[in-house]
């Protein structure tokens, strides 16, 4: 398993993980890893909880791994129940967006709001994203996933070519430059401060 | 000790589970007591099948069905001729099991009854009634055809048993057949799972004498409505999968006891393991020797095949077609010879068997071996989440047509047959719209079968578009052959959604989108008899009203309720709007389970994903919803 990263990502039916996911993955192959991933469909895309996983490394074998070194979730409550895969000291980038699940509508759960805390008990480093936002910016809310992508190359190994390229390779043509602006605007967001966002 | 395994309730004794002194268990010996009595005349001499269908009645049958097919067929006309079933034929295998399931949810004990090839038709209920269970006792009789006297394939059923990890009794003869189907209902029951009776063509067609037994008389259950054990959608399928992977463990210690399987002392040192025809076989061409009798021969009783390993220092295993039975005898690690002589194809006889074990009994006997039991395989159970976190299941969209049905439906006192697809979404909270979902097309079938348990529509069915298409069609034409009353509601959303919008014979459109013809739903009904009346999804009256007459009618009729998959439509859409002053929180809108809406502080709120379907407006007592003006739905 050394020498193998395992990205999880994690949203709700119908939010583009499994275009990040593909986005992601052809990434690291022209990063010239080897990449093996992992989606979920059907009944699951209906709305309800989805991870998709993306592992890459010198030799992968299995296309799926209970623990992440990375999660990148494009909903809050999503995010805080993928802490669960995350491996301690993992980064958690996510989606500030908030979709509440039925219970909540119904007012029988609450959302909850305790994922810096749980983060912190986890020693994740937590990279909050207004995913949302930055795609409206860049000309549809839809490109959030791409978006929050964007966010989340600090804390991957890739040259900012290999993205370029697979962006193009993923993205189908009419959508491709807004989904480009939407992930530089993401990258742009997320750059690392003086304070560092250090892997 | 009382013989349960010829139930004929005769003492002999019994020594560590070996009968002692006669040399020989009860079975046969003191049924040929009995029968030379006086009472030899009144004896009936039976087929198989026959004694299938008299044991079946005599075991409390309430509705039997199947497809004809050599060497099953007889069965149900046997059936036909006695008093107290409802009796069928149906359409297919499929449609058989699951109409059988339904008289079963609904109460009855059901037996379908098939040849060998019909449960790969049947296959597809068949794996997941193992999961559903059965409420009223389900046995399921495949006639298997050694030989293929008339058959198109020699496969081996047993198998079918170990897949779906269901128990199998096989009878050897005509007494068993009519004595084992009363033990069949009794397991299916006691065990809530399906029962495999398999009997082959020298069983089935074969004649014996048949000393009938008393009735067995029970109280039945009712219909019991349980969402999460007979609608197999993942989250409760997993949880059934548990449950029916720890009731396997449990009928393994039940084959264990059973007086069906019996270990028969012989007087020389070969043992033999056998069940079905195959033991009636090894039975006459080594009379000496001990015998393994597999009534119950899925799951594999181990400690017995380990006895009769104490007791002998050579066992062969005589069964016809597959090593079904000798695989796992040899993955005890123990000594077997069986498929090396015994013939892999055809029927076996006695002069088969015996020439095929003569032979090795001049070799040396194999070296004793300790047997290595299977331990009890590992289970998984439901993983609990380390964070208590609110699940998010999948839910039908905003706007989704099928919530305006269901809006409607959930009123009314049926129960709701389901299938495979968005809909299915219907059964879980807040809806709770939907009873059933086994597998394609089984909707109609299960309503079937509680329809002609009740006398009357006292469930409904609900298919979509292309599930319909998809084996939908053979259970409707089978409810009008057989005067079934009942509702079907096609909700047709044109298209195949919950995989991705693909196309089917109803839209007419192709992989590549390209399109064709499209068939029509109420003209296909309406060329086989059925009324069938189409209606806007989001027309409320119009939906109540017509699952109102329906039911009221108690005659067959199909409802399609139209409107395109809302992620078709791409928008943009009017959004519900809230009068603030006038909503009460009542919680009725919020009921219909719509991502869309939100119970607010006050008031509820809408939320930007709402395509203004309306369905809420029909609900809210209070008038406190409205679309803008001159906005009808979409």
């Amino acid at each position: 398993m050394s020498g193998t990263t395992t990205v999880s990502l994690a949203g709700v039916g119908g939010q583009g993980i499994i275009l990040a996911a593909a986005i992601l993955a052809q990434t690291a192959m022209a990063a010239g890893y080897d990449v093996k991933a992992s989606e979920v469909k059907g009944m699951a895309q209906r709305g309800g909880s989805v991870v998709s996983t993306v592992r890459f490394g010198k030799e992968v074998w299995s296309p799926v791994s209970p623990r992440a070194d990375l999660v990148i979730a494009t909903e809050a409550l999503e995010g805080r129940r993928a802490l669960a895969l995350l491996a301690d000291k993992g980064t958690l980038v996510y989606a500030t967006t908030v979709i509440a699940p039925g219970s909540v509508l119904r007012r029988e759960r609450d959302y909850p709001d305790d994922l810096a805390q749980a983060a912190r008990a986890r020693l994740v480093q937590l990279v909050p994203v207004d995913a949302e936002g930055l795609a409206r910016e860049a000309g549809s809310v839809r490109a959030a996933n791409v978006a929050l992508l964007g966010a989340a190359t600090h804390v991957l190994p890739f040259a900012a070519g290999a993205w370029d390229d697979a962006l193009e390779l993923a993205v189908p043509a009419k959508i491709l430059e807004l989904n480009r602006r939407a992930f530089a605007l993401g990258r742009a967001a997320a750059a690392p401060t003086e304070e560092g966002l250090s892997q | 000790m009382t013989c349960a395994a010829c139930c004929m309730g005769v003492e002999f004794a019994v020594a560590a589970g070996f009968p002692a002194g006669r040399g020989r268990t009860c079975r046969y010996n003191q049924r040929v007591d009995r029968i030379s009595g006086s009472s030899v005349e009144r004896v009936p001499f039976l087929s198989g099948n026959e004694a299938i269908a008299r044991g079946a009645v005599r075991a409390g049958l309430g509705f039997a069905c199947g497809y004809p097919g050599t060497p099953s067929t007889e069965i149900v006309e046997e059936l036909a001729r006695l008093e107290g079933p409802v009796v069928e034929w149906c359409i297919n295998e499929k449609v058989a099991l699951e109409t059988g399931a339904g008289a079963a949810l609904a109460g009855a004990r059901a037996m379908v009854t098939m040849k060998h090839v019909g449960l790969n038709v049947a296959a597809d209920p068949f794996m997941t009634l193992a999961l559903t269970g059965v409420n009223g006792g389900l046995v399921v009789v495949s006639a298997d055809d050694p030989g293929m006297h008339s058959s198109q394939n020699e496969q081996d059923n047993r198998h079918f048993a170990a897949f779906a990890k269901v128990p199998m009794l096989e009878p050897s003869d005509s007494q068993e057949a009519y004595d084992f189907v009363a033990w069949a209902f009794d397991l299916s029951e006691e065990f809530d799972t399906p029962v495999l009776l398999r009997s082959t063509t020298r069983v089935s067609h074969g004649r014996g004498r048949v000393v009938p037994r008393a009735p067995v008389t029970a109280e039945r259950p009712g219909y019991v409505k349980d969402i999460a054990k007979y609608v197999m959608v993942p989250e409760y399928a997993r949880e059934r999968n548990r449950l029916m992977l720890a009731r396997l463990e449990r009928l393994r210690r039940r084959s264990e006891e059973s007086p069906l399987n019996v270990l028969e002392a012989g007087t020389t040192d070969i043992g033999i393991i056998a069940s079905g025809a195959a033991y009636t076989y090894a039975r006459e061409a080594f009379p000496k020797a001990w015998f393994l009798k597999l009534g119950m021969s899925h799951p594999l009783p181990y400690g017995k095949v380990v006895r009769l390993y104490e007791s002998v220092s050579r066992v062969f295993v005589v069964e016809e077609l597959d090593p079904f039975i000798e695989d796992q005898v040899r993955a005890l690690g123990l000594p077997v010879v069986g498929k090396e002589v015994i013939p892999s194809n055809g029927e076996l006889d006695q002069e088969v068997v015996f020439d095929a074990l003569e032979p090795v009994l001049k070799r040396k006997p194999p070296r004793r071996r300790r047997p290595v039991l299977p331990p009890a395989p590992v289970i998984v159970p439901a993983p609990r989440p380390a964070d208590d976190l609110p699940v998010r299941p999948p839910v039908l969209c905003p706007g989704c047509p099928h919530r305006a049905v269901y809006a409607m439906l959930r009123r009314e006192k049926v129960a709701v047959m389901g299938d495979i697809g968005c809909y299915t979404l219907g059964a879980l909270p807040p809806l709770l719209s939907l009873e059933s979902c086994v597998c394609m097309g089984a909707s109609i079938g299960l309503m079937s079968g509680i329809n002609r348990r009740m006398g009357r529509t006292a469930a409904v069915a609900v298919i979509g578009d292309s599930t319909f298409f998809h084996s939908g069609v053979t259970p409707l034409i089978d409810a009008r052959y057989n005067e079934t009353p009942g509702l079907v509601i096609v909700l047709d959303n044109r298209t195949t959604a919950m995989t991705g919008h693909q196309g089917h014979p109803g839209t007419g459109i192709h992989p590549d989108r390209s399109s064709g013809p499209a068939l029509d739903i109420e003209q296909l009904c309406r060329g086989i008899g059925v009324p069938a009346q189409t209606v806007d999804a989001f027309d409320e009256p119009a939906v109540r009203t017509a699952i109102r007459d329906a039911v009221a009618a108690n005659d067959l009729r199909v409802l399609i309720a139209l409107a395109p998959c809302i992620l078709m439509d791409k928008g943009p859409h009017e959004q519900v709007l809230v009068d603030d002053d006038r909503c009460n929180l009542c919680g009725l809108c919020i009921e219909l389970g719509c991502p869309a809406l939100v119970a607010g502080d006050d008031a509820v709120e809408i939320l930007s994903d709402c395509t203004g379907c309306g369905v809420c407006l029909a609900v809210c007592a209070r008038g406190a919803l409205s679309l803008p003006e001159g906005g009808e739905g979409s």
